[in-house]
């Protein structure tokens, strides 16, 4: 690459890419204030939309409403957050968690994710230094599959390559 | 028609299961009278299966109220174009529906194949005539869309009945891309039947799986790019008609579509180190195997009733079949591969961790940890039920706060495994290769930084789309650059020469840059607001750089419903921009009402405004407006990514030199059967 045309793809791709967060600009005021905003979405809204309570998609939805009037309430009685929890809790149960609490065993969805990538990365780690011991190709005879002769491996893979087309 | 669709489809199960029993004697066989006779009880069952679909879309086009199902999702105003997605409304004319998708794939392969890969088919031809018989039972013996409306007379003895008119469709299913999402969604999990159907029959024909790859991997791209408009589509439709302001909720449904689409696109990916190297066959056909297994997983989530979604269809004991579908499957894939493994074993041996094969090793890690992750998290509330009895929700703040992380990791990857070369990459090849991309990566993020971008993950997210752009372009620059040196054509010309020649690789790589637009428009949805308020006429709302004014209300009476709009005007600098018009619909066949959002979308943001039905307190209308940024982003990636996928899907149009921006390391002999990797680049390489 020349210089000249280093910096002109690199000035496409600075003009390109800089130009995205100038798109964003702060909106206006907000009816429900940050903090119900907050708080409401940790809650599912408990008309059966699956979704949390200040993302309700149903038309006039009376249940977000009614919740949305409890949670203004509290908030402006200062409930704290534990508190709100706990109220919800006790009128809807535990469905009413937008998340799973990081307690008892909920925790186990918090800490399932994070097994499953350290288990998987053991296993390509694993995987990667069983690869790298193994002798080369010329080495190994036809493959070198242990359970079966390479003369059969040989064989079902040129009856393979024979009866396949694209 | 009904009588005659019934009829279809009891043939056509009997033609499968002839297909099925023929096909696994003319295995044992091979006899030739057999194996043809099987293949034409194939294409007849599929023939019966479009009879039995047409027949049925016959009785919502003449209106044919005496039976159950389309008095259920039909009416007599519904509009044409609404009628042909009546079909796929419901529980069982989707299944009917699923079963002329998974037909039209059947139909395809056979006729493809027809004189070719003689030994492979028949076992292709069982396994595909296997999952036809399961849906058949569906369609004939569990959920028959061709039910007769009866009630019963004064003696006891039931009376076939009509009714004047159908109950309607679901109003939030009467939106143009609900004609065209389901579809698309479908296509893509049925069409996952026929990698599966080849995998499993190449392991039990006991084929060492280096050629066969290569049809599997052609039919699982269709799949996959359908499974991709899908989605992307389904996430449309939830924007534009549901009115939250979003696309994508995390509700079980969704997570149903998404699970193949990441093991699909991870076998896209791992598919190329069984090519070159010949490394990974067994997890190959696990690949295949699981996302097969995610479509009925999927199926089986969405119509059990067993987790609860807006997307459901009712619940409803057709459960316990899949269930015992999935046990079936799970058992004969295990069996075959017990049996046959011996002949999956890789032949070649990893020559350095920092190489090609590695990156796809750890893509595909990060895929599957996605897929297990969304999978747990959408079974989570039915085993902590089981468990604790308790009922624990998780919802979408449980499902991003899990994923962001890795889909950041995936874009990471997507920018440095096409950098890496196979085998070993040098310390200067991996200097030459990153160093630009890297720095106009941080530089762009320096500069997001200086205009007060202060969201970490989006931050994070746009510095690694500027270095994946950069990666990608830069190798469509230096191949571009070869090309022209030699013909003297322009860079663009060069360019798509350079695609045409080599259209895997670089279709692959117009992929990705169309996920980096998705990831931008995902990136946005940390600034999105919102704002809600009860308005009068001739007041005004401010959002963002827009003043909404509403100017009044007019109403819409339209064939099947009647529409109030608001009429808001869009004004941006004091200087109007537009009018917009949020509806309210109201559905008089089934009382429902819904909502029509209206959108003013540029690539910078998206002003979503919905009429939010009428204030309790103060009785007047409200209005619900959105800015949402980089939204269209989404849907341009959406269309970059299809379009990059039929890129990667034409031929080749002539064998192409290794070009000589990275120095391949020294040609080593190759496993049998695979096509040496230096003198050819054919594939996404």
């Amino acid at each position: 690459m020349t210089k000249k045309a280093r910096s002109v793809a690199a000035i496409t791709m600075l003009v390109m890419f800089a130009v995205v967060p100038l798109l964003i600009t702060p909106a206006g005021a907000q009816q429900l204030s940050d903090r119900a905003k907050q708080v409401g979405g940790k809650f599912m809204c408990m008309c059966n939309c699956n979704q949390v309570l200040t993302g309700c998609n149903h038309m006039e939805c009376s249940t977000m409403s009614a919740m949305l009037k409890e949670l203004n309430q509290s908030l402006s009685r200062g409930d704290s957050e534990d508190a709100i929890t706990q109220m919800f809790v006790q009128e809807f149960g535990t469905k009413v968690y937008a998340e799973p609490p990081k307690s008892g065993f909920s925790l186990v969805a918090w800490v399932l994710p994070s097994v499953y990538l350290f288990v998987g990365t053991g296993l390509v780690v694993f995987v990667i230094s069983r690869w790298r011991k193994r002798p080369p190709p010329q080495a190994a005879p036809a493959g070198g599959a242990p359970g079966i002769s390479a003369d059969l491996l040989e064989r079902s893979r040129a009856q393979a390559s024979r009866e396949t087309q694209d | 028609m009904d009588v005659f669709g019934s009829f279809a489809l009891v043939l056509a199960f009997v033609c499968a299961v002839y297909a099925f029993g023929g096909g696994i004697a003319a295995i044992f066989t091979r006899h030739p009278l057999l194996i043809k006779s099987t293949r034409q009880a194939g294409m007849a069952t599929c023939g019966l299966i479009f009879v039995a679909t047409f027949s049925l879309e016959y009785l919502f086009f003449s209106d044919n109220f005496s039976n159950a199902y389309v008095v259920a999702h039909s009416n007599r105003d519904l509009s044409t174009f609404y009628k042909i997605a009546a079909l796929w409304s419901g529980q069982e004319g989707s299944l009917l529906f699923w079963s002329f998708l998974l037909a039209v794939y059947v139909l395809s392969v056979l006729v493809t194949y027809r004189n070719k890969n003689g030994e492979l088919m028949p076992y292709v031809g069982v396994v595909m005539a296997g999952v036809q018989i399961f849906f058949l039972t569906l369609n004939n013996f569990v959920a028959s869309p061709f039910k007769a409306l009866a009630s019963p007379g004064a003696d006891g003895v039931m009376n076939y009945v009509a009714r004047a008119d159908g109950s309607g469709l679901n109003p939030l299913l009467q939106y143009p891309e609900m004609v065209i999402h389901p579809p698309n969604l479908y296509s893509g999990y049925t069409g996952f039947t026929i990698p599966f159907a080849f995998a499993l029959g190449a392991l039990l024909a006991r084929y060492p799986g280096e050629k066969w790859i290569h049809l599997t991997r052609k039919w699982t791209m269709i799949a996959w790019m359908f499974q991709s408009m899908g989605i992307l589509l389904g996430a449309h439709w939830a924007y534009a008609v549901l009115g939250w302001g979003g696309y994508w909720g995390w509700d079980p449904v969704e997570n149903a579509s998404f699970l193949p689409w990441l093991t699909g696109t991870a076998f896209l990916h791992s598919v190329m180190m069984q090519e070159k190297r010949g490394m990974m066959k067994v997890w190959n056909v696990w690949l295949v195997f699981s996302t097969f297994l995610l479509c009925i997983l999927g199926t089986f989530l969405t119509r059990s009733g067993i987790v609860s979604s807006v997307h459901a269809f009712a619940q409803s004991s057709i459960g316990s079949w899949f269930v015992g579908f999935l046990v079936l499957i799970i058992t004969v894939c295990f069996g075959a591969y017990l049996k046959n493994r011996d002949y999956l074993k890789s032949e070649n041996q990893l020559d350095a961790i920092v190489s090609r094969e590695s990156s796809f090793l750890f893509n595909n890690l990060i895929l599957l940890v996605s897929c297990i992750a969304i999978l747990s998290g959408t079974l989570f509330p039915v085993f902590s039920e089981w468990i604790t009895g308790n009922r624990i929700s998780v919802g979408a703040p449980f499902f991003n706060k899990v994923n962001i992380p890795i889909g950041l990791l995936l874009l990471f990857l997507t920018g440095v495994g096409p950098l890496l070369a196979w085998r070993k990459t040098s310390t200067e090849s991996l200097k030459r290769n990153f160093g630009w991309p890297l720095g106009i990566g941080l530089v762009a993020g320096v500069i997001a930084l200086v205009f007060g971008f202060r969201e970490i993950y989006s931050w994070v997210c746009l510095i690694l789309c500027v270095f994946v752009a950069s990666t990608v372009g830069l190798e469509f620059y230096r191949g571009a650059k070869v090309i022209r040196a030699r013909a003297g054509a322009s860079f663009l010309a060069s360019a798509v020469d350079l695609t045409l020649r080599n259209t895997r690789r670089y279709g692959g790589y117009i992929v990705h840059v169309g996920m980096v637009f998705v990831f931008i428009g995902l990136a946005g949805a940390a600034f999105n607001r919102d704002l809600q308020k009860d308005m009068q006429v001739g007041q005004t709302m401010q959002i963002g750089p827009y003043t909404l004014l509403l100017q009044g209300f007019d109403s819409k009476p339209e064939k099947n419903y009647t529409a109030q709009r608001m009429n808001v005007e869009v004004l941006r600098d004091k200087k109007p921009l537009m009018m917009l018009y949020p509806e309210k619909r109201h559905f008089s066949t089934n009382e429902q009402n819904g909502t029509m959002v209206a959108i003013y979308s540029t690539l910078k943001e998206d002003l979503y405004v919905v009429y939010a039905g009428d204030s309790p307190e103060t009785n007047l209308p409200v209005l619900h407006a959105y800015l949402n940024p980089l939204v269209k982003w989404i849907w341009l990636g959406g269309a970059v990514v299809v379009f990059g996928t039929l890129v990667a899907m034409l031929p080749n149009r002539r064998a192409v030199l290794v070009l000589a921006g990275a120095p391949q390391p020294a040609a080593q002999p190759l496993a049998h059967g695979l096509t040496p990797s230096v003198t050819l680049r054919e594939g996404h390489d």
